[in-house]
């Protein structure tokens, strides 16, 4: 009989060990601590009830959200937990295991139409916020719902070191199509020594790491350059069986062969990133194919050698592969959305200050953000702010429709033709064109 | 007695009756998603009773196996819950538009369809193929020449062992990033700018050396293991015979590690099939191949699974990748089931 008991006693211990394993699972609230802990740099899973989560896919101004959070706190005494990812982190990939496992953010970011489809009819309609009134960047669905809130303003644009230019007697505002570009690089590769440049151009086609530079954003240019913002012509003959206008990518592809020509060797088929930020800091490029985006890290990461360099002026000029196009290419690079659950309501709240003064001067003056909302009065203090806000002045913008391309496009398909293209397996402008156009309609197709 | 035996079929009766109970209210209400703090509570007083209720099922003929089943349960509910439903689960979203978020419709197998008209599908399936065949060879042929080394009478033996066993413990993510720096930034001099990893040819060559270097000390430890089995008694006869080192190490050493052989062989096989992390961190798959089953492709290096990997996060077609999943499954499959066979075979003629 106590044997009998024993036994009995140890199948219950069993079967309440086995149980409680289940039991926290099926609770569904418990954070899941082990996938949050992988992505977020936040940490610390907050138990108060009314918390917000941030997802933030822009893992440079971390600290930045995170003082706007506090700030937020101060005011109105609801926390917001500030969840960074970036480099490299697939977001969505993250955000979809956070929906399985019934722990999905307050507010998340969104990058295009793809992402915003992921999520459609799980997030808030902010038609009627306030906030809507004084911006023209925010997200519309197909349906006409507002769900995103922008944030900021990138530029793609190619950028150029001022003095530079100065030095070697060339005037930016004279760069108005291939021709003035051509003799523009010919000068400066005659005077390369004389100016201390290691190369004309930090173009780099590397498809393993920087497919998104080519696939992304060079392509972008293709789509929209010298374009109105509303105009997506090439951009619908793209989703449209990934047709190509032959007659304009040639052109463009000349271009890129141009800046297969005068780019640093070592950079251009297997550089990173960094490298090409870090000696366009350094002064020893006096273009460089990235946006906007990079001010951040001269001033930050690279802020050593941007000093040594003089803290030289930079600006922008319009990848102007045929004569007069005067557009750099603007707009939110992704979005804040709302989640539909049971906090909407405060994450509009939110979003709402973020958009009015105290947000805005930290996101503006502390997270050199540029600001996308009409009545803000903060410049931030950013190497590129005084360019994007004069093109923007002038009328001079183009929109960005590549990040409504189809899903993968840059990563799987055309980093590599650039690639190949800047390795030389791709010979001229024209087998670049039809190889191009091979390759999106096969993906446009598959 | 008689009373006892009619008590306990009644408590019996009643405990399995209320774990049911318990159990499906408890599962009910978190499917219906109420916020009721008590019941995972009544989730384990369910499991608890239902098992205790099956316990003291009057039964003298089935007792035992019930006492089994419950010792069981554990095991074959975490295995149920980690493998099989997981599985089952996989394999049907395979037949539907799954997005990782929701599932609109059921397709058939249009996903199958889609995947075997793919090019740079077809290609991945034959690249990885052949990395497996050149794998599966030169590191058994390396390892082996390393093991004999390293167990022959030269000096330093055990440091040698360390040294080539060391990179098997260098994660695969970071030593495809050492590599990558190698090729790209050190190499690249000797390659006239142009590096290795930009040219798929080259690169899968690359990916080859990377993971040779990677995986051929842990083989050789294995075939350590087997030649310093080899027993004493019979090298020294050999010796004493007058056999040269080359017929000793033919007739003698290699027929005794036959069955270490068929070991090597197959965790070569299954894991180079497996092949990811390098190949995700040396070259992400990019590499283009001009004229391929008359597409241009653009992922000349990328192996099965890494392709898996990127059809659903890259490309977010989550369903297409699962389908992809499935039959990269059933290649495994029938590749240990041959390795049983085969290896239990060995085993009968030893």
């Amino acid at each position: 009989m106590k044997r009998k008991l024993l036994a009995i006693a140890l199948v219950g211990a069993m079967t309440l060990s086995l149980a409680a394993c289940g039991g926290s699972g099926s609770s569904g609230a418990g954070t899941d601590d082990s996938t949050a802990g992988a992505a977020a740099s936040s940490g610390g899973g907050s138990s108060d009830a009314n918390a917000l989560r941030l997802v933030n896919g822009k893992i440079e101004v971390d600290a930045q959200l995170k003082a706007l959070a506090k700030a937020y706190e101060e005011v109105s005494g609801v926390h917001v937990e500030i969840e960074s990812m970036g480099g490299g982190v697939d977001i969505q990939g993250q955000l979809k295991q956070y929906y399985q496992g019934n722990n999905m953010p307050d507010i998340f970011v969104n990058g295009g139409a793809t992402d915003f489809a992921n999520w459609e009819g799980l997030l808030a309609d902010m038609s009627g916020e306030k906030w809507v009134e004084d911006t023209e960047a925010e997200y519309v669905d197909g349906e006409g719902k507002v769900v995103g809130f922008p944030y900021t303003t990138e530029a793609i644009g190619l950028a150029y070191n001022a003095d530079i230019l100065e030095k070697a007697g060339i005037d930016p505002a004279s760069i108005t199509g291939p021709d003035s570009m051509k003799a523009a690089f010919e000068t400066l590769d005659s005077k390369k020594d004389e100016l201390g440049l290691t190369a004309v151009i930090g173009y780099c086609a590397e498809a393993t790491n920087l497919y998104w530079s080519t696939g992304n954003h060079m392509f972008g240019i293709y789509e929209d350059e010298g374009l109105a913002r509303d105009d997506t012509k090439y951009f619908d003959m793209l989703a449209d069986g990934g047709k190509i206008d032959e007659e304009r990518f040639e052109k463009y592809a000349e271009m890129i062969a141009l800046f297969n020509q005068y780019s640093d060797p070592p950079l251009l088929v297997s550089g990173t990133y960094d490298q090409q930020i870090l000696n366009f800091a350094s002064g020893k490029y006096a273009f460089v194919t990235q946006g906007s985006w990079i001010g951040a890290t001269m001033t930050a990461d690279d802020k050593e050698q941007y000093e040594a360099a003089g803290n030289f002026k930079v600006g922008m000029l319009p990848y102007a592969f045929e004569e007069g196009q005067d557009t750099i290419l603007t707009n939110s690079p992704s979005w804040w959305a709302v989640f539909d659950g049971e906090k909407a309501d405060a994450a509009k709240a939110f979003l709402q200050w973020c958009s009015e003064d105290a947000g805005q001067k930290i996101l503006v003056e502390d997270a050199g953000f540029i600001s996308p909302f009409a009545s803000c009065t903060y410049v931030a203090d950013d190497p590129f702010a005084q360019t994007i806000t004069d093109y923007t002045q002038a009328g001079k913008t183009s929109g960005w429709h590549w990040l409504n391309n189809k899903e993968g496009l840059a990563q799987n398909a055309l980093g590599v033709v650039y690639q190949d293209y800047a390795a030389g397996n791709i010979p001229d402008a024209a087998t670049f064109t039809k190889t191009v156009s091979q390759v999106t309609a096969q993906y446009y197709g598959s | 007695m008689k009373t006892k035996a009619q008590g306990n079929s009644a408590l019996s009766f009643i405990l399995l009756i209320a774990g049911i109970v318990l159990l499906v209210a408890a599962l009910a209400m978190d499917v219906m998603g109420t916020k009721f703090a008590g019941r995972g509570a009544m989730l384990i007083f369910g499991i608890i009773a239902f098992f205790a209720g099956l316990y003291l099922i009057p039964t003298m003929k089935h007792h035992r196996k019930i006492v089994y089943f419950i010792f069981l349960f554990p095991l074959l509910f975490t295995f149920a819950v980690t493998v099989i439903i997981p599985l089952v689960l996989g394999i049907g979203y395979s037949f539907t538009d799954w997005t990782g978020v929701k599932i609109t419709k059921f397709v058939g197998l249009a996903n199958y369809m889609s995947m075997f008209k793919d090019p740079a599908f077809i290609y991945s399936i034959l690249i990885t193929f052949v990395f497996v065949i050149i794998n599966m060879v030169l590191i058994n042929v390396i390892g082996f020449c390393l093991a004999l080394l390293c167990t022959s009478s030269i000096k330093a033996s055990g440091f040698f062992r360390a040294a080539y066993f060391l990179p098997n413990l260098i994660g695969g993510i970071v030593l495809g990033y050492i590599w990558q720096f190698v090729f790209n930034n050190v190499l690249i001099g000797m390659t006239n700018h142009i590096s290795l990893l930009s040219q798929s040819k080259t690169a899968l060559l690359c990916i080859v050396v990377v993971y040779l270097w990677q995986y051929g000390g842990y083989i050789m430890l294995i075939y350590i293991t087997g030649l310093t089995q080899v027993p004493g008694d019979v090298l020294e006869a050999a010796n004493i015979d007058g056999a040269t080192p080359m017929q000793t190490l033919f007739q003698i050493k290699i027929p005794m590690i036959a069955s270490t052989i068929t070991i090597c062989t197959f965790l070569t096989l299954t894991s180079a099939f497996k092949q990811f992390d390098v190949n995700m961190a040396l070259t992400n798959g990019a590499g283009s191949v001009p004229n391929f089953m008359g597409a241009y492709l653009s992922n000349g290096t990328q192996m099965l699974a890494l392709n898996i990997y990127n059809t659903a996060i890259a490309k977010n077609s989550y369903a297409v990748g699962q389908a992809k999943a499935v039959l990269f499954f059933i290649i495994l499959a029938v590749v240990s089931l041959i390795q049983v066979r085969i290896s239990n075979s060995k085993e009968v003629e030893l």
